[in-house]
């Protein structure tokens, strides 16, 4: 088991936004997690990489508890993370924005992870030194994607990582998650219109109001959104 | 030859060669002019510019530190009290000294208070010189309390003594381009981890990088930094006095950092050296060099946020030939993360 989470409990304020959820997601597989706005996708996500605090419940990343540890710690554990709507280092370059994923490799592996991403993304190696808040969206998308895989995370958490973009980007984004699933690399994504997601995705957990509604396998989730209209 | 500069260049920073080669520049003055007053005012500059590559690199790390005169205090004093009661007067040893002891002092404490955010990291900075001050006042049989150390022997150079204006003032030239070194390495080496943690600490987190950790590290030599500065002003005064080091002068390292531009390592060289000249110039003393420093901060933070340096770029970006180094960041003119639009 890659990640474990039992019972998860997450509060703002007053606000619960995530109630009893338990979900699991097995080495090399790739989970989907659908729901409308607000459902609580995000706050799991978050919860997992240690960006909101846990209220009750644990998180087990590969045998260990992870719920008491600062988030960097989580991050150097192996898990990459792309955060929902493109966030970027604005001033740094496009280069070093996709290598703040991979602080803590030498700079040989370095090399060779942005020589990697750079095949994947072509647009990398083209604007590699100009500031990341002179991409546009969908860009800054690619650039906040290709940091979360430049260390070569066990487990990659993507938060809606086809949000707003164009067909190509989509189908240029899902092949490089493909490339990522052929690594061995177990994913665990979020989406509200999950139809490329889909395809990418081997099972799913549907969300509404903070819980887990439903669970199955792609075909499953793929009727019950169908039916209930999540696409 | 361009390409091969260019290739310097992305290793080293353009503005870290410019302010080291500028820097050096400073060593023709001892040389060049015999008016005390220019020697005066040009030791003055340098203690400055020292002191302000700390507020530099704390800035770096969008960190306002107003802690340089407790660590000037601690580096001035270790150096005093190592020449009256140990008789130590090797300008090579008072250096690592006056380096060292608040280097020291600083390890646990920023360890300690790193983990404040914001408003209450700056608060702490502040009562911290007023601790310092009081411990002074303290212990009058260390330190001279209220009467300081007085009667300091001057410090010998590799068997060379450092007694006239001159020398003194060249030893100054030759710590200020140590200390532009050391705040250049710094800079540059943690380039990309101060650069995150300066735009969006949360997120570098998120990515693995241990902010706390890179936040000490620069803390502990932005300490060390104003020590030497510390070192340099006790020994332009021969006395380490408590008024050298008065909680309020923090205000005048803090604004000639952000006048001269916290983007860029040449900002606190232009800003000190600007400032303290006008200050000598129109003999503006004490707190009315204040008051005319608090308002340069304030018409800086609101309409040039970048300083003379951040403006200058920005002006030259929009206005100006296109620059052979390519754009001023790529070309580490202006550090990365760093705020250089108005
Ligand atoms: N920082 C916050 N402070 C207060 N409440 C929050 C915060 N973040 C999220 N919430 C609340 O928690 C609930 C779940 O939000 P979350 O962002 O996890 O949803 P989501 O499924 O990711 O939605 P979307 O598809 O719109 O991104 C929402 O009701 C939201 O109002
Ligand atoms: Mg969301």
């Amino acid at each position: 088991m890659m990640l474990l989470v039992k019972d998860l409990e997450v509060r703002y304020g007053g606000i619960t936004a995530l109630r009893q959820v338990s979900i699991a997601v097995n080495k090399g597989e790739t989970v989907l997690l659908v729901g409308a706005n607000g459902a609580g996708k995000s706050s799991l996500i978050n919860a997992v990489i240690g960006l909101v605090p846990v209220c009750g419940g644990t998180i087990e990343f590969d045998g260990n508890r992870l719920d008491r540890l600062a988030c960097d710690r989580r991050a150097r554990a192996g898990i990459g993370y792309s955060p929902e709507g493109r966030r970027v280092f604005p001033s740094m370059s496009v280069a070093d924005n996709v290598l703040s994923g991979a602080f803590g490799l030498g700079r040989e592996r370095q090399r060779k992870a942005f020589a990697w991403l750079c095949e994947l993304f072509p647009l990398l190696a083209e604007r590699a030194r100009q500031p990341a808040g002179q991409l546009s969206g969908g860009e800054q998308q690619i650039v906040a994607l290709a940091r979360a895989m430049s260390s070569f995370p066990a487990l990659l958490l993507l938060d809606e990582p086809f949000l707003g973009l164009a067909p190509v980007w989509i189908a240029r984004i899902s092949e490089a998650i493909r490339q990522m699933q052929q690594r061995g690399t177990t994913i665990l994504m979020t989406e509200q219109m999950a139809r490329p997601a889909l395809k990418l995705a081997t099972r799913g957990y549907v969300m509404r109001g903070g819980e887990v509604r439903r669970s199955g396998t792609i075909a499953e989730i793929r009727e019950l959104a169908l039916a209930e209209e999540y696409l | 030859m361009w390409r091969r500069a260019r290739s310097i260049s992305n290793v080293v920073g353009l503005g870290e060669i410019l302010s080291v080669v500028v820097l050096a520049l400073a060593f023709v003055i001892p040389v060049a002019s015999d008016s005390p007053f220019t020697h005066s005012v040009a030791n003055q500059t340098l203690i400055a510019i020292t002191a302000t590559f700390s507020v530099y690199i704390m800035l770096r790390m969008d960190l306002l530190t107003f802690a340089v005169p407790a660590f000037m205090g601690l580096g001035g004093y270790a150096v005093a009290l190592a020449g009256l009661r140990g008789g130590v007067t090797d300008a090579v040893a008072l250096t690592v000294l006056s380096f060292a002891v608040p280097a020291l002092v600083a390890l646990p404490l920023g360890a300690l208070i790193l983990r404040l955010r914001g408003v209450y990291f700056v608060l702490v900075t502040f009562v911290l010189t007023e601790i310092l001050l009081l411990v002074i006042f303290e212990t009058p049989g260390l330190t001279g309390g209220s009467n300081g150390l007085v009667g300091m022997p001057p410090i010998d150079l590799f068997g060379l003594s450092i007694a006239d204006n001159r020398q003194v003032l060249a030893f100054a030239a030759g710590i200020t381009v140590l200390a532009a070194i050391i705040t250049a390495a710094l800079t540059r080496y943690y380039r990309q981890h101060f650069a995150s943690i300066e735009e969006n600490e949360v997120l570098a987190q998120s990515l693995g990088l241990v902010v706390w950790r890179y936040k000490v590290i620069g803390f502990v030599v932005a300490a060390g930094l104003s020590g030497m500065a510390g070192f340099l002003l006790v020994n332009m005064l021969l006395t380490a006095h408590p008024t050298s080091f008065s909680p309020i002068s923090s205000v005048n390292y803090i604004a000639y950092a952000i006048v001269g531009g916290r983007s860029s390592i040449l900002g606190p060289i232009i800003g000190s050296t600007l400032l303290v000249w006008a200050a000598n110039i129109f003999s503006i003393q004490g707190e009315y060099s204040q008051g005319l420093f608090g308002l340069l901060i304030m018409i800086c933070v609101t309409l040039a946020k970048g300083g003379i340096v951040g403006t200058a770029i920005l002006l030259w970006e929009r206005y100006g030939p296109a620059w052979p180094w390519g754009a001023a960041r790529a070309s580490g003119l202006a550090a990365d993360g760093a705020r250089v639009r108005p």
